[in-house]
C-alpha cells in the first residue's frame, strides 16, 4: 500500500510540473514572437501585408498595449483555441491543427513501435556478438543511419521503393479511389479497423509503411546504442558468470539475465527520442505528402504564415512534454527505484 | 599568509582521474587514441579531408573552385554532370561542384560554432549548478528542464522565422535549443568530481574556485564533454541543414548543403541528382563526425573499456598459443 501512495504522489508531482513547463513554453514562445523581432506587427501580418492588415493585426494581438496584456491575450487565445484564420484555406487554424494532428500521431507511433523492435533487437545482437564482424556491421549501420539527412533517406526510399521497384506508394495516406473511414478516433487506421473496413485498413497500412520505416530508420540508432551499451554493462558482471556456473544454457542466460537488466537504460531515451522523431517528421511528411502537422508547418513556412507556425510550435512542444510525462509515469510503475528518488 | 605556506598551496597538484589533459603531448596523444580504433580513425580521416577543403576555400575563396558559386547563368540551366560541370548545374545555372565546395566551410563552421557556444554555456551553468548546489542549482536546472522539453528543430524554426534569414540567426536559433544537454552532462560530472577527496582537500586549503574549476573539475569532465561534442557536431549540422531544407533562417542564395538539397521537393523526378549530390556530401561529413564520436565513446566508456582491453589481451594470448585461425577484434 505504501508503494501505491508513493506512486500516486509521484504522478501528481510530475503532472503538476508538466503543466508548469507548458506554461513556461507558452511564455517563451510569446517572448520570441513578440520581442525577438524589431517589428512584430510586420512579422505577424506577413512580409507583403497592406497597412490596413497591419493595423488589424496590431489591434488583434494588442501589439500597442502593455506586455502583460499581450501575454494574457496570447495565453487566452491559446487555451480558447482562438488562433485566427488560415489566410490560404480560410479555415480556422485550430480546426486545421485538430484535423492534421491524429495523422501525425499515427505516423509517429507506428515508427516508434518499429524503432523499439528494431533498435532493441539490433542492440541485443550487437552486444551478444561483441567484437565480431556482426557487431561492427551493426555499429556502422546505426552510426550511418543517425548521420543520414532526413531528406536524403526519404528521397532515396521513394526512388528505390516506389520508382525502380514499385512496391510502395510514393505518398499520401490512402489511394485516390479509397473512401477514407469515418472519423471516430481520428487515427484512420484504427478507425478503419473499428468499422471493420478491411480494404481501408490494408490500404492505410500499405501507405504508412514507407514513411514510418524511413522515420524509424533515421532514429533507431540511439536505442541500439543505448541498449548495446546497457547490455555490455551487465554482460561481464559476476551474476551472469554465476548463472553460467549453475549450468544454465547460453540462450537463457542471454535472454533472462543479460537482456532484461541491460534494457533498463534504453527505456530512458524513448522520451528524448520523441523530440527527434518530431524533428524528422516535418521533413518526412512534406516529402511523402502525409497530411499531418509537419506538412502543415512546411506549408505555413512557404506561405510566410507566421501565426500558424507559432501555434504549431507550441502544439509540437506540448506533444513532447506529454510524451515525457507518459514515459516517466511508465518507468515509475515499472521501476520503483525512480519514484523512490535515488540520487544520481 | 606566510610565504612557505602560500608556496606549498600552489604546489599542490590536483590529480585528474582520467588521462585526457594530463598527457605530455596532448595533441599527439589524442590523435593516437583516435587512430587506435578503426571506426574513429575512418571518421577522423573523413573529417580531416573535409576540414582541409573547407579551410582551403575559406582562405583562397573562389580561386580553388572552377566557377563562382553565386554566379547565375541562365543559358546553362539543369545541365547534367560533364567535364565542364563536374556535378552539373542547378535550376539557375550555378555550378553545383563549386557550390558544394563553398558550402563545406559554412556547414562545418556553423556546426562547430553552435557546439562550442553550447558547450561553453553548458560548462558555465553546469559547473556552477554542480559545485554550488542549493537554490542556484535549482534555478539553473529547472530552466534547463524547460528548454530541454523543446523539440530541437521546431523551436529553432520559430526563432529563425522571427529573426529573419542570416547565417548568424540560423546558428543562434539552434544554440537556443542546443545547450540544455550540455548543462546536464557537465552538472552530472561535476557532482561526481566535487564529491571526491581531492576537491574537498583543495576546498580545505582555500583554493580559489577558478583554480579548482580549471585544474580539478575541467580535466575530469573534458573526456566526456569532448566525445559528446564530437558526436554532436554532426547532429548540429543536420539540424542546421534541415533549417536550410525548409528554407528558413538561411539566406536563399547562400551555398549551404541543406538549402541546395531543398530543390529535391520540386525536381524529384526530373533531375534528382541536383539535390542528391549536396545531400550525399552532407551525409559524408556528418558520418565522419558520428564515426569518430562512436569510436571514441568505445575507448572512453570505462564500463566497456576495462573489459575490452582485458578481452583483447586474452585474445592476443590465445593467438600466440594456437597461431591458427583467430577472431578479429577491432
Amino acid at each position: 500500500m505504501e508503494g501505491k501512495r508513493e506512486l500516486a504522489y509521484f504522478i501528481l508531482k510530475r503532472a503538476a510540473l508538466s503543466v508548469l513547463v507548458v506554461l513556461g513554453t507558452i511564455i517563451i514562445v510569446f517572448l520570441i514572437s513578440h520581442y525577438l523581432s524589431k517589428n512584430p506587427a510586420a512579422l505577424w501580418a506577413g512580409p507583403k501585408a497592406r497597412p490596413a492588415t497591419i493595423a488589424y493585426v496590431i489591434n488583434r494581438y494588442g501589439l500597442n498595449k502593455p506586455i502583460w496584456f499581450q501575454l494574457s491575450l496570447f495565453i487566452k487565445d491559446f487555451f480558447t483555441g482562438n488562433y485566427g484564420t488560415d489566410p490560404v484555406t480560410n479555415l480556422p487554424i485550430s480546426y486545421e491543427i485538430f484535423l492534421y494532428f491524429p495523422n501525425t500521431i499515427e505516423l509517429i507511433l507506428t515508427s516508434l513501435v518499429i524503432i523499439v523492435i528494431l533498435g532493441v533487437g539490433l542492440g541485443y545482437i550487437s552486444a551478444i556478438n561483441f567484437g565480431t564482424k556482426k557487431d561492427a556491421f551493426i555499429r556502422i549501420l546505426y552510426t550511418g543511419a543517425w548521420a543520414a539527412p532526413t531528406f536524403l533517406v526519404s528521397i532515396l526510399a521513394i526512388i528505390i521503393f516506389s520508382s525502380y521497384i514499385p512496391v510502395f506508394p510514393s505518398g499520401g495516406m490512402f489511394s485516390a479511389i479509397t473512401i477514407p473511414p469515418p472519423h471516430i478516433t481520428g487515427l484512420s487506421i484504427l478507425d478503419s479497423l473499428l468499422t471493420l473496413n478491411f480494404p481501408d485498413f490494408v490500404d492505410g497500412i500499405y501507405h504508412i509503411i514507407l514513411p514510418a520505416l524511413v522515420l524509424a530508420f533515421l532514429n533507431f540508432g540511439i536505442i541500439t546504442r543505448i541498449s548495446r551499451n546497457g547490455i555490455l554493462g551487465v554482460k561481464w558482471l559476476p551474476y551472469v558468470k554465476s548463472a553460467r556456473a549453475r549450468g544454465l544454457d547460453e540462450r537463457s542466460v542471454n535472454r533472462r539475465h543479460i537482456l532484461r537488466n541491460g534494457l533498463v537504460e534504453s527505456n530512458t531515451v524513448i522520451a528524448v527520442m520523441f523530440g527527434w522523431l518530431i524533428t524528422g517528421d516535418v521533413v518526412v511528411e512534406e516529402i511523402f505528402s502525409w497530411p499531418g502537422i509537419g506538412k502543415f508547418a512546411y506549408t505555413a513556412i512557404a506561405n510566410d504564415d507566421y501565426p500558424v507556425l507559432i501555434f504549431i510550435v507550441i502544439v509540437f512542444t506540448i506533444l513532447v512534454i506529454v510524451a515525457n510525462l507518459i514515459a516517466d509515469i511508465m518507468y515509475a510503475t515499472l521501476d520503483p527505484r525512480i519514484r523512490l528518488g535515488g540520487e544520481e | 599568509m606566510k610565504p612557505f605556506l602560500k608556496k606549498s598551496i600552489d604546489n599542490i597538484k590536483i590529480k585528474s582521474e582520467h588521462f585526457a589533459l594530463k598527457l605530455k603531448r596532448p595533441i599527439k596523444k589524442s590523435v593516437e587514441i583516435v587512430m587506435s580504433n578503426r571506426l574513429s580513425a575512418t571518421g577522423f580521416v573523413m573529417i580531416v579531408i573535409f576540414v582541409l577543403i573547407g579551410i582551403a576555400y575559406f582562405i583562397f575563396g573562389n580561386h580553388v573552385v572552377p566557377y563562382n558559386p553565386l554566379k547565375i547563368n541562365l543559358s546553362d540551366v539543369n545541365a547534367p554532370p560533364s567535364i565542364h560541370h563536374l556535378f552539373g548545374t542547378d535550376q539557375l545555372g550555378r555550378d553545383i561542384f563549386s557550390r558544394v565546395i563553398a558550402a563545406i566551410p559554412v556547414d562545418i563552421g556553423l556546426a562547430v560554432f553552435i557546439v562550442l557556444i553550447s558547450a561553453f554555456v553548458g560548462l558555465l551553468l553546469g559547473t556552477i549548478a554542480g559545485y554550488f548546489r542549493g537554490i542556484v542549482e535549482e534555478v539553473i536546472m529547472r530552466l534547463t528542464d524547460l528548454f530541454f522539453a523543446f523539440p530541437p528543430l521546431i523551436m529553432s524554426m520559430a526563432v529563425a522565422a522571427t529573426l529573419g534569414p542570416s547565417l548568424f540567426n540560423a546558428a543562434f536559433s539552434i544554440i537556443f535549443v542546443w545547450w540544455p544537454p550540455y548543462v546536464r552532462l557537465v552538472r552530472g560530472s561535476t557532482l561526481q568530481v566535487a564529491a571526491s577527496d581531492f576537491i574537498t582537500m583543495s576546498k580545505v586549503l582555500n583554493t580559489r574556485f577558478s583554480k579548482i574549476l580549471v585544474k580539478g573539475i575541467l580535466p575530469n569532465i573534458a573526456t566526456t564533454l569532448v566525445v559528446y561534442a564530437t558526436m554532436d557536431i554532426g547532429t548540429a549540422m543536420l539540424t542546421l541543414s534541415t533549417l536550410g531544407f525548409l528554407n528558413i533562417g538561411i539566406p536563399v542564395y547562400q551555398p549551404e548543403l541543406g538549402i541546395m538539397s531543398s530543390i529535391l521537393t520540386q525536381s524529384l523526378y526530373s533531375d534528382p541528382l541536383e539535390g542528391l549530390i549536396p545531400a550525399f556530401f552532407l551525409f559524408l561529413i556528418v558520418m565522419g563526425f558520428s564515426l569518430m564520436g562512436e569510436g571514441m565513446a568505445q575507448i572512453i566508456d570505462p564500463n566497456i573499456r576495462s573489459h575490452l582491453f582485458s578481452r583483447r589481451r586474452r585474445l592476443e594470448e590465445m593467438k600466440k598459443s594456437n597461431k591458427g585461425t583467430s577472431k578479429t577484434v577491432e
